[in-house]
């Protein structure tokens, strides 16, 4: 038997916050561990090839990243980052919004709107500091109440648009926002799914700023632009892994956890389940624990009910998975998908749109009004069972193509041709009124509802055309991908109850738990939640340099909008 | 810009419109050393420089990096598999797994000992193991003479195998006449030299006389492309058995141990470069100086470069013909790609395959062959494969149930994955897409009769890759090829790629070769980039960390000095 292994940090889940934690703690001159249950790491930022030449990626798509601390202080450029940067921009260009009848243009109001909210119009413009207030930056201590002086995309605003700071902005829904700023409905409705889709959905009260900034992360012409790192996520993911590994990380895969070893209330380790690659092994951790997994797994199965109150595992049992499970599509067709009749005309003429199918953007349907995204909010989240909207009013979204790069092996693929991801909410297999198990057994059906829904808007998912159909539900999803819980994408609801001071639940805001060197960096678990942002890592750091754990050199720096925990070691540098 | 203007104040960047958030890497850059293509060589060569202090940079087209290290789901969602590299032969020798400490925690190899059987249609069966009384018991059942025989003469086969041709494998090549001589000093030496007048077939059967002894032996001699009645290559017979009997499997799938050596790479301070198309080697004033990236239009600048690509892409694509003198063009154009591909069918399914056979060893084996009914049907089979077609009433090929050594590979409990590969022509008769189904049909019926427990119910999911779509994932595996070129012996030793670049340095200063196409070989040896990696190190003259294998030092003492 040989000894246990011992390291300063051992970090449990190598997705991209697992492994950016290990990237910002490896920088730091602490000797880290990386344990992945999947022989593969990157956790949602992964790309498949199931067939050869198909390119799929089967969760994160889109860069939302992009204003993060992360790409100046962990260097991602040396570490080869590289973008495919998309043409097409979404407020420059003429873009259209796909409604049950066809096309509708948005105005210049819509634009304005939509642009001043993101801090373009500013003097000089302040997209990067409302985007990096709204995510990088760790929520306040337990002992400095929350006001609107002090929440960081507050202080923004007054800072640089003082017209958008109201007392209101905090209580409003984006969607109340989007009427006083914006003009057309479907431009609003678009705008809602989106920010649903992106965790924060367009209805809810007290997240209109984040649901909105979610959405510009996307769509701002000097944000992500909804264009796609080189080799999609998981490229973007590969240069964060570089970075942790050349700092020297050690990263295993095929090593799931099955237990944090706690002693004296200090966590210490942890136990590896039999099947790991290196058995079921001791892995030590002088200074910390971090769980960069689900909150469900990491409190409820590895610390267990020995640990923490039963109090605490309620609240954690009820984090809501509302979250946008998706089932997604892929469709290998032996001719190109083509608008069908109703959409086509219209985009040829303006010249929009992109591929040899001429299919759209990265797109939203049906866009008419936001009574048909109501409708759709309460299929998925009220019914809890299988969609009972009609396939024609599903709202659903596309990928963005990637033919604009010839690199790609899609775009040179000559056995016929591969549609973009389509999309659609359904509830949780967790929340499924017939069984966790239901989507498996109404795959056939579904799989037949998303044809139906695409073939709204285009022509050729046939029988005779259609080669392939791969689709994935979000029981799939938990099984690929454990971190996954109930099949969501950013881990669980970004509304007011489960964000900043109180993501996941009070308790554990602020990325420490009640043991002693455990702390969670996961989508699920910490603010401000999913889309693969580097901002769990950054905002963790606060904490670690408040506990003594790390101590970056001058290439760290602070969020301008962070107050120290009271007692403890400020991690604003002089 | 179009219709819409965000303030007077917005300016726009001219160089940089949209005035992206964060910096990306750079257009142009400087390396000591930049290697296209991230399979097993290019990261076992980039592993080795990058220790050795060079700047490296290893940029592979997809992305991925691994190349035929390649673990993917192509039963998405859930169930992965192996499609290409599932055999691991050389994890014995091979040096990167020993320099950079690989065994252990880094990568866990399985090494069953009941490896390859062969199942018959009236139910017997034979097993390949790795212990070879456990062959001799089962070769027995159809004659103990040829137990017997395969007791002493594996022993013999060994001893060529360890002191001889897995040694050289990492030891620059030398011409033949030098070989002979060389091999002369021992009594191996003979042997070998012996063996290697012999083709595989006369080999096999003046050993053994039962027709399905042979023709396990034979299937297992030949099955990675070398031709049964080729006289010249005789002496890879015992290295295929012996390696046969001694195949791994890599656990969690081949991909992780192309990550081990990819975070070598990093560890070392190099760089691995993915979604990185390179269309050019930038040559000047005839040296190779770095390489250019198709669309994203970067460059990268090195003192050296290496190939890992096929002699095609290379020379012709890559560096070009004006850059070539006239021995090398003509050597390169020369080439002869693989004599066959492979076509394989993956399956999810609810149980592994149970076979129908007098051995429940076999159930267990790392590879069970199908199909093959003795010598004659074999060589039929692959006679078919060499002129293009299949008969579906009469093929065979070779089976795995991966998910027995690796539950990683399902996502979903309760799962197996499986596959069953045969020998097919890039070139077929009437067309690989218009004969995908009913080949699949075929395969799979095939399969059925061998395992019944594979009914339709019992399997979930099912893709099948064809020599075509080999060369859509990997495009440097021309016409399917998976060792990038054919095993024959003027595409061998000195000869592989050609006399002028099997050293690993080509004609052209700057540029290196070390893939498979490149002495030794394919098949996840690990040897060209390892010789790619000598031969930089010392003609940048940097200090080299490691030192040859004790078996290597063995071999230089006895042949070499």
């Amino acid at each position: 038997m040989s000894k246990d292994e011992r390291f300063d940090v051992v970090v449990i889940g190598a997705g991209p916050n697992g492994m950016t934690t290990a990237a910002y703690l490896a920088k730091c001159g602490l000797s880290v561990c990386v344990l992945e249950e999947r022989t593969e790491c990157g956790g949602a930022c992964e790309t498949q090839e199931p067939i050869p030449g198909v390119r799929i990626f089967p969760h994160a798509m889109l860069m939302y990243a992009s204003p993060a601390p992360g790409f100046e202080q962990l260097e991602l450029h040396k570490h080869g980052f590289r973008m495919n940067w998309s043409p097409h921009d979404v407020l420059t260009e003429n873009t259209d919004f796909a409604c049950t009848d066809g096309w509708r243009p948005i105005t210049d109001k819509d634009k304005l709107g939509w642009a001043k909210l993101g801090g373009l119009l500013g003097t000089p413009p302040f997209t990067r500091d409302l985007m990096r207030a709204t995510f990088w930056c760790p929520p306040h201590p337990p002992e400095v109440e929350v006001t609107d002086e002090n929440v960081p995309y507050m202080q923004v605003y007054k800072q640089h648009q003082p017209d958008i700071w109201t007392h209101e902005l905090r209580e409003m829904t984006m969607l109340d926002l989007l009427d006083e700023h914006c003009e057309t409905e479907h431009f609003k409705t678009a705008m809602a799914f989106a920010a649903w889709a992106s965790g924060a959905a367009g209805h809810w009260e007290g997240v209109a700023i984040p649901a909105v900034t979610s959405v510009q992360l996307l769509t701002l012409p000097n944000t992500g632009n909804r264009s796609i790192p080189r080799g999609g996520l998981h490229g973007y993911f590969h240069a964060i892994h570089r970075a942790a590994v050349s700092h020297g990380a050690v990263v295993r895969t095929c090593c799931p956890v099955d237990e944090i070893l706690i002693e004296d209330g200090r966590a210490v380790g942890v136990r590896l389940r039999e099947t790991a690659a290196m058995g079921g092994r001791t892995i030590r951790a002088n200074k910390a624990v971090i769980a960069a997994i689900d909150v469900h797994q990491a409190f409820l199965k590895m610390v267990g009910p020995r640990h923490l109150d039963p109090g605490v595992i309620q609240k954690i049992k009820d984090v809501s998975l509302k979250n946008q499970t998706l089932y997604v599509s892929v469709f290998h067709t032996k001719t190109p998908l083509k608008l069908n009749a109703k959409f086509a005309s219209h985009q040829e003429a303006k010249g929009i749109g992109s591929g040899p199918g001429r299919t759209p953007q990265l797109g939203v349907y049906p866009c008419d009004s936001r009574e048909i995204y109501y409708e759709n909010v309460a299929d998925v989240d009220g019914h809890k069972g299988q969609p009972v909207v009609p396939a024609e009013r599903v709202m659903w979204f596309h990928g963005p193509p990637q033919t604009f790069d010839p690199t790609d092996c899609q775009a040179s693929y000559k056995r016929g041709y591969i549609s973009n991801a389509f999309e659609v909410a359904v509830t949780s297999p967790d929340l499924h009124k017939e069984g966790e198990d239901a989507l498996d057994r109404y795959k056939a059906e579904m799989d037949a509802y998303m044809r139906k829904a695409y073939s709204q808007m285009v022509d050729g998912l046939d029988d005779a055309n259609l080669i392939h159909h791969w689709s994935a539900t979000g029981r799939d999803v938990e099984f690929r991908n454990t971190g996954l819980i109930g099949g969501t994408w950013c881990g669980s609801r970004h509304d007011e109850d489960q964000l900043w001071t109180n993501r996941p639940i009070q308790e554990l805001a602020r990325y420490r738990t009640p043991i002693e060197g455990l702390y969670h960096a996961h989508q699920t678990s910490g603010h401000p939640g999913g889309l693969c942002l580097m901002a769990i890592p950054y905002n963790l750091m606060h904490i670690l340099i408040e506990d003594g754990i790390a101590e970056p050199g001058d290439w760290w720096y602070a969020s301008p909008w962070y107050i120290p925990q009271h007692g403890k070691i400020s991690a604003r540098r002089g | 810009m179009p219709n819409f203007k965000y303030t007077s104040e917005f300016q726009f960047d001219p160089s940089d419109p949209f005035g992206h958030m964060q910096e990306e890497f750079p257009r142009r850059s400087e390396f000591d050393v930049v290697i296209i293509g991230a399979g097993p060589n290019g990261l076992i060569a980039g592993a080795y420089l990058a220790r050795a202090g060079l700047k490296v940079a290893v940029v592979e087209r997809r992305f991925e990096a691994g190349g035929g290290l390649a673990t993917e789901e192509n039963l998405y969602p859930c169930y992965s598999s192996n499609p290409h590299v599932l055999y691991h032969m050389m994890v014995d020798y091979m040096p990167a797994i020993r320099d950079f400490e690989l065994d252990g925690p880094a990568l866990t190899w399985i090494r069953p000992n009941s490896q390859t059987g062969m199942v018959f249609e009236d139910g017997s069966s034979i097993l390949l193991a790795r212990m070879a009384n456990d062959t001799k018991d089962s070769i027995a059942k159809y004659s103990f003479k040829d137990a017997v025989t395969f007791g002493k003469v594996v022993r013999k086969w060994r001893k060529i195998v360890d002191d001889i041709i897995a040694p050289a494998t990492y030891i620059p090549p030398m011409a033949p006449i030098e070989i002979t001589m060389a091999m002369q000093r021992t009594p191996v030496g003979q042997e070998m030299l012996e063996l290697g007048e012999l083709s595989p077939l006369q080999l096999i059967t003046e050993t053994f006389d039962h027709d399905k002894v042979r023709a396990l032996l034979l299937y297992a001699s030949c099955m990675w492309g070398l031709d049964p009645r080729e006289t010249g290559l005789g002496f890879m017979v015992p290295l295929m058995i012996d390696r046969a009997m001694n195949k791994c499997y890599c656990y969690g799938g081949s991909h992780k141990f192309a990550s081990a050596l990819g975070r070598q790479v990093l560890k070392g301070g190099g760089l691995i470069l993915e979604a990185a198309t390179v269309d050019k080697i930038l040559i000047e004033n005839g040296r190779a100086v770095g390489v250019h990236l198709f669309h994203e239009d970067r460059e990268l600048r090195a003192k050296v470069v290496m190939s890992t690509l096929d002699p095609h892409t290379t020379f012709l694509d890559m560096v070009g013909e004006q850059h070539l003198d006239a021995a090398l063009k003509e050597s390169v154009k020369g080439w002869a790609w693989d004599k066959w591909s492979f076509n394989t069918l993956h399956i999810a399914a609810n149980e592994k395959p149970k076979y129908r056979c007098d051995d429940p060893w076999i159930d267990q084996a790392f590879a069970t062959v199908v199909g093959i009914e003795g010598v004659d049907s074999l060589l039929q089979h692959w006679g078919n494969v060499a002129k293009g077609k299949l008969d579906l009433n009469a093929f065979g090929g070779h089976s795995t149930c991966e998910s027995q050594f690796d539950p990683t590979l399902s996502d979903r409990p309760g799962k197996y994955v499986s596959m069953f590969q045969i020998h097919a022509p890039y070139d077929l008769e009437g067309g690989w897409l218009a004969r995908r189904d009913e080949i699949q049909e075929a395969i799979l019926a095939r399969w059925r009769k061998a395992a019944p427990n594979l009914t339709p119910e019992n399997i979930v999911s099912r893709s099948m890759e064809d020599p075509e779509e080999i060369e859509i994932r990997f495009p440097h595996m021309r016409r399917g090829s998976i060792k990038h070129g054919d095993y024959r012996p003027l595409q061998m030793g000195y000869y592989r790629p050609n006399e002028h670049c099997s050293s690993t340095r080509t004609p052209i200063e700057g540029l290196y070769v070390c893939g498979v196409s490149t002495y030794p070989g394919g098949l996840v040896l690990g040897g060209p980039g390892y010789l790619g990696a000598n031969s930089v190190a010392e003609d940048l003259g940097v200090k080299k960390w490691w030192k040859p294998t004790p078996e290597m030092d063995r071999y230089i003492k006895t042949y070499l000095s």
